[in-house]
């Protein structure tokens, strides 16, 4: 079963699409990692989900009813939320920010101790959260998704601002969500290292349109490997590669060739050697994940 | 209920009562400067003058009074962010009906302790006359409606706009249209929100121009005023809810 199933969701502010066509299918279990560049309506489409902004066209089903008037509410008391920025009320103390929200859900107390225990601020619960460090604010605010245990978990970029510790520590604990309390895990970033480290499921969006979505596995396999040829003659090894039938194309003064067996790479050296091309370089290559991800998004200047 | 009770957690601190203590105190000094300045002609109409002063003191302060009251109340929210955390949690329209009930409850304990306290002073001083109490229950109750009226205004303002500046600068004006708009005719009065709380005052004033004597007198608020200030509060509420119901997070 599907958490989330949008369909043709689109966004429009003014003249712009932010959001188009979008259509997200995040497995139950799976931690979903959404990626794109800055801008590229992420935050958008979380706020769509969670009923805070109206679409302009499309349909929302979570834990499979439609995300309206009617069901919304209904619907969110099994979904946490963070969305951006951490939301607090800074001259109360985290555990009385966070006894608002085991009020309006109308959980047992003892919750809340322990979601402080989860995110680790019980040596902090006393202190106004005005006081707190960004890291501390962030956890504050997960803890509040994590009040009443929900089936669903929507973080937006959840490791904005903290330092490197923080952020190791933020992955562990998402990572742990799904075995430890059966959620669903949606995470939305701009960072595709902190994806490739959480999800297992992903989905890629630019400029508001979804360009890939499927397993981590099934990105990870676009980072096929392949040769990279350089020789005295480019052009000449070209035309003798073409008749050989070896398909071939050109980057940076290589000669981009599929991946071959170390006795047809052999035989294809001497080859060009017999026709006085000389081979300079011959590399084996991968597309790293960040240069597929830069491929889909076209977006080089946010990373 | 719940949130409603929530309203009250979350202003803890917040210097609410502070700020009542301050809206008491300014107007016991202000009443304080009046009554050093009234005549023992006109100290001999009593409850009368009181409640007249009373009404005008309102009309300058309860103004401000109330757009600091509901300004604290929502900018809380904004400060940090929660609205689109309480907007997973409850209809946007509930939220906004805990805080307008919120601003009712924090009024109403106000006006109830100023109209108490002024009726301690009048006794005190051994005002002339039977304390009518009858009409300070009704004056009590005329300046909850128009605190009422104008704090769904300043809630509507104080909800939509982060900056509390907007919110405040209107409460501002308020007070000074307010007691300026009582120089000008009923009609001219009855435009402007602020101007309801002398327009319903239950003493009225008669300056003889020949025998330069001030006569105060006992009225009753018109129907047609008080319809109008029903008018004013549900468009005040009105307009407050759409524009917040209809605000993305």
């Amino acid at each position: 079963m599907n958490c989330i199933e949008t369909r043709d969701l689109c966004k429009r502010y003014g003249n712009a699409l932010r959001v188009s066509h979008l259509n997200l299918r995040v497995p139950e279990g799976s931690v979903y990692g959404f990626l794109g560049p800055n801008g590229a309506g992420k935050s958008t489409t979380l706020k769509m989900i969670l009923g805070l902004v109206r679409p302009t066209a499309g349909q929302i089903r979570v834990l499979g009813k439609p995300m309206d008037g009617a069901h919304r509410l209904g619907v969110l008391r099994q979904v946490g939320s963070l969305i951006e920025s951490p939301s607090y009320y800074g001259h109360l103390t985290g555990e009385e920010n966070l006894r608002i929200v085991q009020t309006l859900r109308g959980l047992p107390q003892r919750q809340v101790g322990e979601v402080l225990g989860i995110v680790r601020l019980e040596g902090q619960k006393d202190k106004p959260v005005a006081h707190y460090s960004l890291g501390m604010k962030q956890r504050l605010g997960l803890a509040q998704a994590l009040l009443g245990y929900p089936r669903l978990l929507i973080l937006d970029e959840p490791t904005n601002g903290l330092d490197p510790a923080g952020i190791q520590e933020m992955r562990q604990l998402i990572c742990s969500l799904p075995g430890r309390f059966g959620m669903t895990v949606v995470v939305s970033s701009h960072l595709l290292s902190e994806i490739d480290q959480m999800a297992d499921q992903v989905a890629i969006i630019r400029e508001g349109e979804m360009v890939f979505q499927d397993s981590l596995e099934a990105l990870h396999s676009r980072s096929r490997h392949h040769l990279a040829l350089r020789t005295s003659d480019n052009p000449a090894a070209r035309t003798l590669l073409k008749e050989r039938a070896v398909p071939c194309g050109e980057e940076e003064g290589y000669l981009i060739l599929p991946l071959l067996t170390d006795q047809d790479a052999g035989r294809l050296t001497r080859f060009l050697a017999r026709n006085r091309v000389g081979v300079i370089r011959l590399e084996e290559r991968q597309k790293s994940l960040e240069e597929i991800f830069l491929e889909l998004t076209g977006k080089e200047e946010s990373l | 209920m719940k949130l409603l009770r929530l309203e009250f957690y979350k202003c803890r601190r917040r210097g609410i009562l502070l700020i009542c203590a301050a809206v008491l105190g300014v107007e016991l000094a202000w009443m304080s400067v009046y009554s050093a300045r009234q005549s023992p002609e006109e100290m001999r109409q009593g409850w009368m003058i009181l409640l007249y002063n009373l009404a005008l003191v309102d009309a300058i302060i309860l103004p401000l009074a109330v757009a600091t009251l509901a300004s604290r109340s929502c900018e809380l929210e904004h400060k940090g962010n929660t609205w689109k955390l309480l907007e997973t949690l409850a209809g946007p329209g509930k939220l906004y009906a805990a805080k307008l009930g919120w601003g009712a409850l924090v009024l109403a304990g106000l006006l109830a302790l100023r109209s108490a306290l002024f009726l301690g002073v009048g006794l005190r001083q051994g005002v002339e006359g039977p304390a009518p109490l009858g009409r300070f229950g009704l004056f009590t109750l005329l300046s909850w409606l128009v605190s009422l009226m104008v704090y769904a205004l300043q809630q509507g303002l104080s909800m939509r706009f982060a900056n509390q500046a907007v919110a405040l600068v209107c409460g501002i004006s308020g007070s000074f249209l307010g007691l300026l708009s009582l120089l000008f005719p009923p009609a001219i009065t009855r435009c402007v929100p602020w101007g309801y709380y002398g327009l319903l005052a239950l003493a009225g004033m008669d300056w003889n121009e020949t025998t330069r004597i001030t006569r105060f007198f006992w009225r009753w608020p018109a129907p047609a005023d008080l319809a109008l200030l029903a008018l004013w509060g549900a468009a005040f509420l009105l307009a407050g809810w759409a524009m917040f119901v209809h605000k993305e997070v």
